[in-house]
């Protein structure tokens, strides 16, 4: 790759599928969160005979389904962190051991406390978001889906690999049914607050920094303006 | 740990273990003679008793009680099969058992050692209630001493120990925060001797539910197959809401919103008002209560979780949705989460509207 | 060195001092120690509640909507009146107006509480007390049975046949060798009076009442879902009434429920009418001489009323069940009861282990403390953990003094028929009448071990009745069109008072019950319960008052110190709640 100073670089940081994984999930999340506040919350019931209506059977089946979708779409996002390039790693393995990445997080921190005037550029995230997105973004998914998991299983019953894998071990753990709920509802919030933060900031950095953010994830080129070298591309 | 499960029980006869313990056959019928003579019957008894001890026994049960309200034993009476009648004259010597028996005082408690002594691994130590461990355990004071001791010491043989209740399985509303006498459930009771235990959780729990745990265990001569929390799987592996009549009206949509309101007048789904029948193991909507009658859903009241451990903590009754406690906070996970968001999204705001002034400046500055 | 106490019974500890723990065949638990001297009567009693759970410390802070459900647990023996009790401490705290139907099945589902408790503890607690099973061994089944049909012509179980299969089953099971709850009972005790046939029919009616209580409270599961431990709510009953609509098959209360209900109903009165009544007047007749036990009954005596009429009006003249107090003796005049005044209810810690700020004084339950503080007096033999002896002159108790304008109070079946005699309540006086009548007894006879056993069966006899009525009321109501089951008005918190403090009270099965509660911007800022059993087994207060329990004791003789049924005898025919009198 070219290092040397140049005003329109570009990188391509978020190869095809990645692209495709990240808005297939972020469609399933917004389906998870908005069927799940309604599995807490119900909406106001519906008359008729039962046999005629399956108003809240379809919630909870959206649900699972789109639950299945994240399954299946982190499954591949795993997979993909091995088969993609250098940036399919980066949320999974944020490298924690080295001083020099919790030196970069805190210049990102004074860079959002406006107290830095210019932002290291980097072709994929900073450490910053590679830190939030490991933390909000990784761990809470893994958590919903064991969650998630372990109350599927309470349905499909004694028997079924939801119920050995996960509901024998997970209920217990946390102590009872009920509270598995509260837990896994309350996760739903934490990925909701990453999520307001993440689109926040992409929108922010996409106008703030020299650097195409919101497009990247669209077309997978990063593309970079005024001087400087991406500081993890060496 | 789940305890083992096939645990045979073939207790010895009276005589085997009296032999087994170095007494002579002499002493045996003496031993005899004198029973029937204390229950002031004439010396043709003896024989008999005699007879009857060299026969295998009836298993005795040790029935303690902690710090409860007697709504497991009250129960319990209420079996409509087998009849609580015939569990306890035909099935097993109930030996002990304070809300029903004659003895009182140290004759009681002299019955505890006896059983304890000579029915070596060979007896069942039922546990209704739990014992307190704070102020030296004297919030239940049984013979002038801590509860706690007599539950270790009926513990100390034991062939198993079945804890009845919701009390002794984890806790119940005694346990309920703050919990002020630190009421512990059997199973975390310290010290307690390591014995097979089989919950039987409920408050209480179903009559035909206790009578069927005490038969199978007769009947199959081992102990039921237990989960993982130590429950007997053929009553608590499925939830309320797996069997709920009510359930049809769940997935259409159809909830009682308010009580005595159109659809509690149709039988709609109480989840709305606050119904733990999707969080609760237990067999009230398959068995039914009083023979089969009913079950608090069919009575048109939420199921309030009543067999899980903690029910008493798990946010206000008729609401579906859990208070969270800890961190000075009480609130719903919605509240919580909806106040988060707010936070989250209000910083995010006035973060944007920063970075725009401050981006104002900082161009003011570099013409 | 005798003291005289405050209300009247002069104390003697210089006598055996005789203890036991525990006492059985009570619910919870209880010790009991009494001085006795060299006669063997019953000189100083001292009665002591030895658990403590704490509900009042856990209510605090949590839903008043909830509390019916926590304090229900108080007791699974006298089951649903604390239920009963807390709602009607909320509903008066907050104004609800509650649906007559609502009051009808409450009245329903409290009645019949009432009449299988005291039959449970007749046959189940105390029956044992006066009946020796090993006897029963010896009695001709023949004698039996005409015995039977002498005292009880309409009770079909009476053949012959039917006692000898009995008796072969009792055989059976004490030749086993294994006495089961029989063993190391006092069976060779000269205090069992009963000829071998009436222990035999009155063994035998342990066991059909032990089939047949688990059918009296179905009502109760009809309408609250399970027994033990029905389900109720604030603002009147969760069961919804559906009678021939769209899907009243799936609905709580539809005609079929009635009809179960109806035959409960039924059924029940006949059990008491051929079997309870028929054996208290044929035990009441054989030991007709022990006329022990009255205690505090002929002195002084209270009933807060229950069973109101017509729904949310809790004056005396609504409730059936009597309400009023009586002191010294004076059957004359009785004194009105107002829960609410901070005069009359009061709760003594000077002999209970907690603390209060000044424990000279008595508090109101409105602002009552519950905080636990366990230490035994210095008289005390034994160790904290080992009593042998207690210090009865120090805190000794798990249970409170409650006492009305000073006075200690028995509180139960006893009482509430006294008050209803001396009210010239029709009902009550009716069968206080008869009876007394066919025991050819005096009235005074009344204040006794076994006329608080009778005065138990009689009111079993009229509630089982009086349920009859309000389903009659509740059907009548449901034919003039009125359905509805729950006011829900004020059912959100956000509709209520920041501040505001209520009462319920009812008459549980052993006796004047109350709650007191305080709420603060929608959540319990302070609950209180003063419970019969803290009535009867209230240990002494600050004047030296001793309670019912040890009241009842004194001057009793026991015949063998080291197997004192009598004192069983007294203490069981409270129906002692432990659990209940110190929650
Ligand atoms: C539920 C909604 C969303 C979730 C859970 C989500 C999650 C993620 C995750 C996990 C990544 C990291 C990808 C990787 O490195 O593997 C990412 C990257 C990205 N997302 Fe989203 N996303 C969501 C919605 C959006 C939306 C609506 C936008 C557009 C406004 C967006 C724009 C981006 C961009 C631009 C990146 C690349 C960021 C960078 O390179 O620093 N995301 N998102
Ligand atoms: C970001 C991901 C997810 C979010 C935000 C989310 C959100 C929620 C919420 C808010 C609830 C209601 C909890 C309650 O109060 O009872 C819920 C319930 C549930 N979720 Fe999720 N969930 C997610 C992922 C999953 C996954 C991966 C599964 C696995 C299949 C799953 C399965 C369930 C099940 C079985 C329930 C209980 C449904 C019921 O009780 O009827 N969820 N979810
Ligand atoms: N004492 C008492 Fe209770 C009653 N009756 C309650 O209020 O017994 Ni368990
Ligand atoms: S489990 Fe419930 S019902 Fe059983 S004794 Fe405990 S409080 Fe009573
Ligand atoms: S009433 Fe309760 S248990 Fe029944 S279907 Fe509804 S939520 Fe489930
Ligand atoms: S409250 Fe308990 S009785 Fe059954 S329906 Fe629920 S587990
Ligand atoms: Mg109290």
């Amino acid at each position: 790759m070219n290092h040397t100073s140049h005003s329109e670089e570009a990188v391509y940081v978020y190869e095809a599928p990645l692209r495709l994984w990240h808005w297939v999930n972020a469609v399933a999340i917004v389906a998870l969160a908005g069927t799940g506040y309604l599995i807490g919350s119900p909406p106001p019931s519906v008359g008729g005979e039962a046999s005629a209506s399956f108003v809240f059977g379809w919630i909870r089946y959206l649900h699972f389904a789109a639950g299945y979708v994240l399954i299946a779409g982190f499954a591949f996002r795993i997979y993909w962190a091995f088969a993609g390039n250098e940036h399919a790693r980066q949320i999974f393995l944020p490298p924690v051991w080295r001083g020099r990445f919790w030196r970069e997080v805190w210049h990102e921190v004074l860079w959002y406390a406006l107290l830095v005037r210019e932002p290291i550029k980097y072709s994929g995230h900073n450490p910053l978001a590679t830190i939030a997105m490991h933390i909000l973004f990784v761990w809470f998914t893994i958590f919903m889906i064991v969650t998630g998991l372990a109350l599927y299983g309470e349905g499909t019953g004694m028997g079924s690999w939801q119920h050995t894998l996960f509901s024998s071990r997970v209920i217990p753990l946390f102590g009872q049914s009920q509270d598995v709920h509260t837990w896994h509802h309350l996760g739903m919030w934490v990925i909701i607050c990453f999520v307001i933060i993440h689109i926040y900031v992409a929108v922010r950095e996409d106008i703030m920094s020299r650097q195409t953010i919101i497009s990247s994830m669209f077309s997978g080129w990063r593309t970079f303006r005024g001087n400087g070298t991406p500081r993890d591309s060496d | 740990m789940p305890p083992p499960v096939e645990e045979v029980l073939t207790p010895e006869t009276f005589y085997e273990v009296m032999r087994r313990q170095g007494i002579t056959r002499r002493s045996f019928l003496k031993f005899c003679s004198l029973t029937a003579a204390s229950l002031g019957l004439g010396p043709t008894f003896a024989p008999k008793i005699a007879y009857a001890m060299e026969s295998k026994p009836r298993i005795p049960v040790l029935w303690l009680h902690g710090l409860e309200c007697t709504c497991c034993s009250e129960s319990f009476i209420r079996s409509a099969h087998p009849l609580a009648k015939d569990v306890v004259l035909s099935m097993l010597s109930l030996d002990y058992d304070d809300t029903l028996m004659a003895a009182a005082g140290h004759q009681a408690e002299a019955i505890v050692d006896e059983v304890v002594e000579q029915y070596k691994g060979n007896y069942i130590l039922a546990v209704e209630g739990n014992p307190p461990l704070n102020e030296d355990g004297m919030f239940c004071i049984i013979g002038g001493k801590p509860f706690v001791e007599q539950l270790k010491h009926a513990a100390s043989n034991a062939k198993a120990i079945i804890s009845w209740g919701s009390c002794a399985s984890w806790g119940c509303v005694q346990a309920a925060r703050p919990n002020p006498t630190r009421a512990t459930p059997v199973h975390k009771v310290p010290g307690l001797p390591d014995k097979p235990i089989i919950k039987v959780p409920g408050c209480p729990p179903i009559a035909e539910v206790m009578t069927a745990v005490i038969t199978y265990i007769l009947t199959f001569e081992k102990l039921p197959e237990l989960d993982r929390q130590g429950r007997p799987k053929m009553f608590y592996s499925q939830r309320i809401h797996d069997k709920c009549y009510r359930r049809p009206h769940f997935d259409a949509g159809q909830f009682v919103e308010s009580f005595d309101d159109e659809g509690a007048r149709k039988g709609y789904c109480l989840y709305k008002v606050g119904c733990k029948g999707p969080t609760t193991y237990n067999a009230c909507s398959t068995v039914g209560w009083n023979g089969g009658l009913s079950f608090p859903i069919q009575a048109g009241h939420p199921c309030i979780g009543c067999s899980e451990d903690g029910f008493w903590d798990k946010g206000d009754f008729y609401s579906r949705l859990t208070r969270v406690h800890g961190f000075g906070i009480e609130a719903d996970a919605d509240r919580i989460g909806t106040t988060a968001a707010t936070v989250v999204g209000a910083a995010a705001a006035a973060h944007a509207a920063a970075s725009v002034v401050k981006r104002m400046r900082g161009k003011g500055g570099n013409n | 060195m005798g003291i005289r106490t405050p209300n009247g019974f002069n104390l003697d500890t210089s006598g055996q001092r005789v203890v036991v723990d525990p006492v059985t065949r009570i619910e919870g638990h209880m010790r009991c120690e009494v001085n006795i001297d060299e006669n063997n009567i019953i000189r100083n009693a001292v009665s002591t509640g030895t658990m403590w759970r704490g509900l009042e410390v856990i209510l605090k802070g949590r839903d008043p909507r909830d509390a019916w459900a926590f304090t229900q647990r108080i007791c699974g023996v006298c089951t649903g009146t604390h239920a009963l009790t807390s709602v009607r401490a909320v509903e008066d705290a907050l104004g609800i107006i509650i649906p007559e139907n609502a009051n009808s099945i409450r009245n329903i589902m409290q009645l019949s509480l009432q009449v299988h408790d005291h039959l449970v503890h007749f046959y189940h607690l105390h029956a044992l007390d006066w009946v020796n099973p090993v006897h029963a061994l010896r009695a001709d089944p023949k004698a039996t049975s005409e015995l039977q049909q002498a005292v009880s012509p309409s009770h079909p179980m009476s053949s012959p046949g039917y006692f000898r299969d009995i008796q072969n089953r009792l055989k059976k099971f004490v030749e086993s060798g294994q006495l089961g709850p029989f063993k190391n009972g006092y069976w060779t005790n000269p205090a069992y009076l009963l000829p071998p046939e009436a222990d035999l029919m009155a063994v035998t009616h342990y066991l059909e009442a032990l089939d047949f209580q688990k059918e009296i409270m179905t009502t109760r599961t009809i309408f609250g879902g399970k027994d033990i431990h029905p389900n109720w709510l604030v603002g009147g009953v969760p069961c919804a009434i559906n009678i021939d609509g769209e899907m009243a098959a799936g609905a709580p209360i539809n005609m079929e429920r009635l009809n179960y209900v109806r035959s409960v109903i039924e059924r029940t009165i006949a059990f008491v009418d051929n079997v309870y009544i028929p054996d208290i007047i044929a035990i009441g007749n054989l030991y007709k001489a022990w006329l022990y036990g009255g205690g505090l009954s002929g002195k002084s005596v209270l009933a807060y009323g229950d069973i109101p009429d017509k729904a949310n009006d809790y004056s005396a003249a609504n409730l059936m069940m009597p309400q009023g107090a009586i002191i010294n003796g004076n059957l004359k005049e009785v004194l009105p009861v107002d829960v609410r005044d901070p005069e009359q209810i009061q709760e003594f810690v000077p002999h209970s282990w907690y603390k209060y700020p000044d424990e000279a004084k008595g508090l109101h339950p409105w602002d009552g403390i519950t905080e636990p503080h366990y230490e035994l007096g210095p008289n005390a033999k034994g160790t904290r953990t080992n009593i042998i002896e207690l210090d009865e002159s120090a805190k000794y108790s798990w249970i409170k003094a409650p006492r009305w304008r000073g006075h200690a109070m028995e509180v139960g079946p006893l009482a509430r028929y006294v008050v209803g005699y001396a009210q010239g309540h029709e009902e009550i006086k009716e069968q206080v009448d008869s009876t007394l009548r066919v025991l050819g007894a005096p009235l005074n006879a009344l204040f006794s071990t076994l006329g608080r056993t009778a005065a138990r069966a009689l009111e079993a006899q009229w509630a089982a009745r009086k349920q009859a009525y309000f389903l009659d009321k509740l059907i009548a109501n449901i034919k003039a069109g009125d359905s509805s089951t729950a006011n829900t008005e004020k059912w959100d918190p956000k509709t209520w008072p920041a501040e505001i403090k209520g009462v319920g009270f009812t008459e549980a099965p052993r006796g004047a019950l109350g709650h007191w509660i305080r709420i603060k911007n929608g959540r319990i800022e302070n609950y209180q319960c003063v419970v019969p059993t803290t009535w009867n087994g209230s240990p002494r207060d600050n004047a030296g008052n001793i309670g019912a329990f040890e009241a009842s004791l004194m001057d009793t003789k026991v015949e063998r110190a080291e197997e004192p049924v009598e004192i069983l005898r007294t203490i069981h025919s409270f129906d002692p709640c432990l659990a209940c009198s110190t929650h």
